[in-house]
């Protein structure tokens, strides 16, 4: 199968512009306002070639806002930001020549074959009818869409619609490939196959802005994570130094009362423990932990304190905590 | 299914074939993009067949039940009431494709494609023109039908010559392009489909009864008449009715194209204005 594609190459002189190295993806104070509600804040983000930038938010976080300012679909408010080497408010046609899309709604035509989708695609951007043929082969053999190429695109599952979709976005051979929820509402067998899709594509020199609710995902793919909550980025890093601020592993305790909750909260506080309230507020408590002994360390001093939790559970860190601990911080900070 | 594995070399095209090295005129991309809507009308020619459905059963009707009404005082001489109707029904029809075209731009709008297209190197305007040359083949498609229909079936005789007829027919058809552009507009702006088809059910039905459509301009009601003669249905009526029959009003024609034209010009404006809106 690798025998059919064309090795790498390295790409005439792309991207003089900007100065700024080989960012690939440039964002500096970006800000995007729809009337008073400031959809983006201040959004500074950067992304050097080959690299994977995990955008990592929940549902009107602005990822997805982002994306289309980046993708020269939206207009920035103010600040500039560069894709590919071009200036986005001067070069927005050469920006389209060197971006793919995924978004987060599969964009084919359901009424044309898989086939017939990439071929559109192809010819509009200037193949011929055998280029576009072939090319057409080599992205359905790629993406395992060869026995259903023919087939409506409409008739395709969830997971090849999501596939097709992204072969699609690959007819130009991209430098930056946009995605944005690519694996949300894929089964875990096509999300894995599509993370190894784009571990490949980023192993040959594309650079990939992903947005994600998940961290598992982002943790995967992502060199860097910039996390954004209304707009605004709340933390920037390696996925290893964002679970660092939440802990490997957090404690969810529980609790029958509200004064439990309170008391042993004081207590883990007080014991040098993180405790943030949980999703139900008035009866959990989540602790970030590095250790085992920290856990032993937790348990022992709602002991001290008298408490007793009605649950205790374990999990890896998840998007949530990362939230819920970056907003107990910025809420300390916030008064000082 | 057989799933890329890890060392899987990504897709790459060599610099020198990369397809979007050179990217694609203008009107390679209008090309590109009418023949994947024809492609589609051919394998699903659901919408031209719906389309007809329209058409011929106003013309049944009314043949049906006018024929035996007795003709108005102003009903030209010699001239069978489906003759004097047929151009008119034509004319409908041209307008309802044209609604169909504003469709096509919704549902392109809601597929993604849209989207899509924006993010490459795609002139906002190739699909919108697409759209509209889709609308003109799907009109002549339906233009043809109904006319052979009308001849074969029903015993539809013109008096013009062939040359005034295929002149009556592409008038008819500048009509339907004309209105498509309208209509692309409305969907570039409204970006649903209903209120589309409310337009074409609240405006252009009412208005075909306000014309010269199927009863003579002076047998209509006073009040009426002012409306048919400000109509433009009227002239457009007027003029592809003069060209196949070979009857008086072909002075209409001049006002229908200029007419046509104009609707053109601001539809094309508007519609490129609305589409390049932020989705």
């Amino acid at each position: 199968m690798s025998g059919l594609l064309t090795p790498p190459v390295t790409r005439p002189g792309p991207a003089p512009g900007s100065g700024s190295g080989d960012l690939m993806i440039e964002v500096e104070n970006v800000t995007k306002s729809f009337g008073s509600v400031h959809a983006l804040d201040s959004v500074s983000v950067t992304a050097p070639r080959g690299t994977v930038l995990g955008l990592l938010g929940h549902n009107g976080a602005g990822k997805t806002t982002l994306v289309n300012i980046l993708t020269t679909a939206l207009p920035l408010t103010s600040g500039r930001a560069s894709v590919a080497g071009f200036d986005l408010a001067d070069k927005p046609v050469e920006i389209r020549r060197r971006i793919g899309l995924t978004g987060q709604f599969a964009s084919v035509d359901g009424q044309l074959s898989g086939r017939k989708n990439i071929v559109l695609i192809a010819r509009l951007l200037g193949a011929g009818r055998r280029a576009a043929a072939a090319r057409a082969d080599e992205l359905l053999e790629l993406f395992g869409l060869t026995d259903v190429a023919d087939r409506r695109a409409s008739s395709y599952s969830g997971g090849l619609r999501r596939r097709l979709d992204l072969a699609v976005s690959l007819v130009g051979a991209p430098d930056v490939l946009f995605l944005d929820e690519p694996t949300t509402g894929l089964d875990p067998t096509s999300r894995l196959n599509l993370w190894e899709i784009v571990e490949g594509l980023v192993r040959q020199g594309t650079t990939v802005l992903l947005t994600t609710q998940y961290l598992e995902e982002a943790d995967r793919l992502a060199d860097t994570i910039t996390v954004l909550s209304e707009g605004r980025v709340v933390a920037a890093g390696t996925a290893a130094e964002l679970k660092a601020t939440v802990g490997r592993r957090t404690v969810t305790l529980t609790l029958d009362t509200g004064e439990d909750l309170v008391r042993s909260r004081a207590a883990l506080r007080a014991a040098g423990f993180a405790a943030v309230n949980g999703e139900d507020e008035a009866r959990t408590l989540v602790v970030p932990t590095e250790t085992t002994r920290e856990i032993t360390g937790v348990i022992r001093t709602l002991d001290r304190a008298g408490v007793e939790a009605s649950e205790l559970t374990f999990g890896e860190p998840s998007l949530d905590d990362v939230y819920l601990a970056l907003a107990d911080r910025s809420a300390v900070r916030a008064p000082a | 299914m057989s799933a890329p594995g890890p060392g899987l070399p990504a897709p790459r095209v060599a610099a020198a074939d990369r397809p979007v090295s050179g990217g694609s005129s203008l009107f390679a991309q209008i090309r590109v993009l009418t023949g994947r809507s024809l492609r589609a009308m051919v394998t699903d020619p659901g919408i031209v067949l719906f389309g007809l459905i329209q058409p011929i059963v106003i013309l049944f009707v009314l043949t049906q039940v006018f024929s035996k009404m007795g003709m108005p005082p102003h009903f030209p001489e010699g001239v069978s009431y489906l003759d004097y109707v047929l151009p008119a029904v034509l004319v409908d029809n041209a307008a309802q494709s044209a609604m169909q075209s504003g469709v096509g731009l919704v549902e392109d709008q809601k597929n993604g494609m849209v989207a899509r297209l924006r993010s490459l190197p795609v002139h906002p305007g190739a699909l919108l023109a697409a759209r509209s040359l889709v609308g003109l083949v799907r009109s002549a498609v339906q233009v043809l039908v109904i006319m052979v229909l009308a001849m074969t079936v029903l015993g539809y005789s013109p008096h013009g010559g062939m040359a005034e007829l295929a002149l009556s027919a592409g008038l008819t058809l500048f009509i339907s392009f004309s209105l498509s552009w309208a209509f692309i507009a409305a969907g570039a702006w409204l970006r649903r489909a209903e209120p589309l088809q409310n337009l074409a059910l609240i405006v252009i039905f009412p208005l075909m009864f306000a014309s010269s459509a199927y009863v003579p301009v002076e047998d209509l009601p006073s009040w009426l008449q002012v409306v048919a003669n400000v109509n433009p249905l009227t002239y457009a009526i007027d003029a592809t009715r003069a060209l196949a029959l070979d009857m008086p009003g072909l002075d209409h024609a001049f006002p229908a194209v200029a007419i046509c034209v104009v609707i053109t010009v601001v539809g094309v404006v508007a519609a490129l204005r609305g589409f390049r809106r932020p989705l």
